[in-house]
């Protein structure tokens, strides 16, 4: 169609000139990527990521599993060696449902439940991904 | 006449599927039937993405849907999210403070810039044009990098644009920032139009035409229909949240073929640049959402319903609500506008076009299966 006629002939030549200037502009510029297991992008600060908890700044109210809209909030007793110093119930976190919307750390009353800039969360191992209300080391 | 003629020509026909396991359509199938190259007939086959999103809201309180309401089409989540805010913020007839709809409308015209570009992309990708595939999914992510200063996440703000208002004011410096990345913008809207004639123009003009008759009868809207020719946009027709204060045109194409639809994509981005920057020049100060709202405020939704429609980057999206006095929503229908898109137009366009015309067809209408099957 266009490449038929002379005048198409030239709109081309003209064309594939202005491709060579793009390309030796283009060649002394950084590549837009970077290469991901060595290197990653900066994460900006209230990026919603893992979830960060306190557990002694949570009252048990369990606003967070009821506001959870995949539900994956449970509140649960803390694992049996913390059974003596943390006798309520408090939220277990299922990373695999999470959708992390960030709901539960909007609706937390005391802060306890923040969300971090932690985003390699992949995992090969199914029970990692549940987070069981444990204090922080 | 020989009766055996027929028979034969039907042997010469074979079918052929495009998609869904294709990295063109993406979770949708359009059966054609062929003869030689020519298509002779095009049959959709949707249903691959149904996830039931009408009746999942019936079961969740409006500030879980607004985090579902992201999920409606994947490519542009701000506008849906907005589509669904402004259903509920009418049935309980609040007022939105005036900061929030500016915010509003900052996003959803940043999402609908960074649709566009996927659109551009695929578009290149579909015609074997894979310069514009990375350079527009490269300079995509510029806008996912505000995306992720602004609502804590790339690519779904989690109902970022909430019932009431917005769940996070915009940063210090973002203003600012949202200006650098409009520039960036530009400057690739000029590399588009450089590398216009040489690849895109032979795959695309005179391709799959849609005239306007056709297209209003076919129910197309959004800009296939204005590619087809006729000026409408709800912005100006119905408008809503401050559009009706912005200064903006529409562009319009008379031939309604591929091609005019890749030309309406760049106009309107540079449409939706000029938007954002009249609506950070005007910015107040102020609430970025009901004082007396956050997100465990419990709402009870009266009993009435509404019907809400958008000018989405695909055409119209709307959504239906009844409430019946509870806290969760009695009804939620959702009007995608790549249903029609994808069915009666693109089998419409497809019947008698060349099998290499094919993808430039198929994504020259912007679809998106998601928001078709929701």
């Amino acid at each position: 169609m266009i490449i038929n006629n002379v005048k198409g002939s030239k709109k081309m030549s003209s064309q594939i000139l202005k491709t060579i200037v793009e390309l030796l502009k283009n060649l002394f510029q950084k590549p837009m990527t970077v290469k991901f297991p060595h290197e990653s992008i900066p994460i900006p600060g209230g990026y919603r990521g893992e979830h960060g908890f306190d557990i002694d700044k949570c009252r048990s109210c369990g606003l967070c599993a009821n506001i959870c809209p995949n539900k994956a909030i449970k509140m649960v007793k803390a694992p049996e060696e913390y059974g003596e110093k943390y006798p309520r119930l408090y939220p277990q976190i299922d990373l695999g449902k999470c959708c992390f919307c960030g709901l539960c750390q909007d609706v937390c009353p005391t802060k306890a439940i923040k969300l971090t800039k932690n985003v390699f969360l992949s995992t090969f191992d199914s029970k990692e991904v549940i987070k069981n209300p444990v204090p922080k080391k | 006449m020989n009766p055996n003629y027929n028979t034969t020509e039907r042997e010469l026909e074979y079918s052929l599927p495009f998609g869904p396991a294709h990295p063109g359509p993406g979770n949708f199938a359009v059966k054609l039937r062929l003869d030689g190259e020519k298509v002779v007939s095009a049959k959709a086959d949707p249903g691959y993405l149904h996830r039931g999103f009408e009746k999942l809201m019936e079961y969740r309180t409006p500030i879980q849907n607004a985090v579902l309401s992201d999920r409606i089409c994947v490519f542009e989540p701000l506008n849906w999210n907005l589509v669904h805010a402004q259903a509920v913020d009418e049935l309980m007839d609040w007022n939105v403070p005036e900061r929030a709809k500016y915010i509003r409308v900052v996003m959803v015209e940043l999402s609908r810039i960074q649709s566009h570009i996927i659109w551009y992309g695929s578009m290149s990708k579909a015609i074997g044009f894979d310069t514009g595939f990375k350079l527009a999914f490269g300079y995509r992510d510029y806008i996912l990098d505000l995306f992720e200063n602004i609502t804590g996440g790339r690519v779904y703000p989690a109902g970022y644009i909430c019932p009431g208002g917005v769940r996070k004011d915009l940063g210090k410096n973002m203003p600012e920032k949202i200006r650098k990345t409009l520039n960036k913008i530009n400057d690739m809207l000029s590399k588009f139009e450089k590398f216009d004639n040489l690849s895109i123009l032979v795959r695309t003009k005179g391709v799959g035409i849609l005239p306007l008759k056709k297209a209003i009868q076919l129910g197309a809207t959004g800009p296939v229909l204005r590619a087809s020719g006729l000026k409408t946009d709800i912005r100006k027709d119905d408008p809503y949240e401050i559009y009706s204060k912005l200064d903006f045109d529409i562009p319009t194409e008379k031939l309604g073929d591929s091609y005019s639809r890749l030309l309406i994509l760049r106009r309107e981005v540079r449409e939706s640049i000029k938007i954002i920057n009249q609506a950070l020049n005007n910015m107040p100060k102020g609430n970025v959402i009901i004082p007396s709202l956050n997100s465990g405020t419990h709402i009870n939704l009266p009993k009435g319903e509404v019907y809400v429609r958008n000018e989405c980057s695909r055409g119209e999206g709307a959504m239906y609500m009844v409430g019946d006095g509870t806290e969760k929503p009695y009804r939620c229908k959702i009007r995608g506008p790549s249903l029609l898109h994808q069915i009666p137009v693109l089998e419409y366009l497809l019947k008698g076009s060349q099998i290499a015309d094919v993808p430039a067809i198929y994504w020259s209408l912007n679809p998106c299966p998601a928001d078709m099957d929701r």
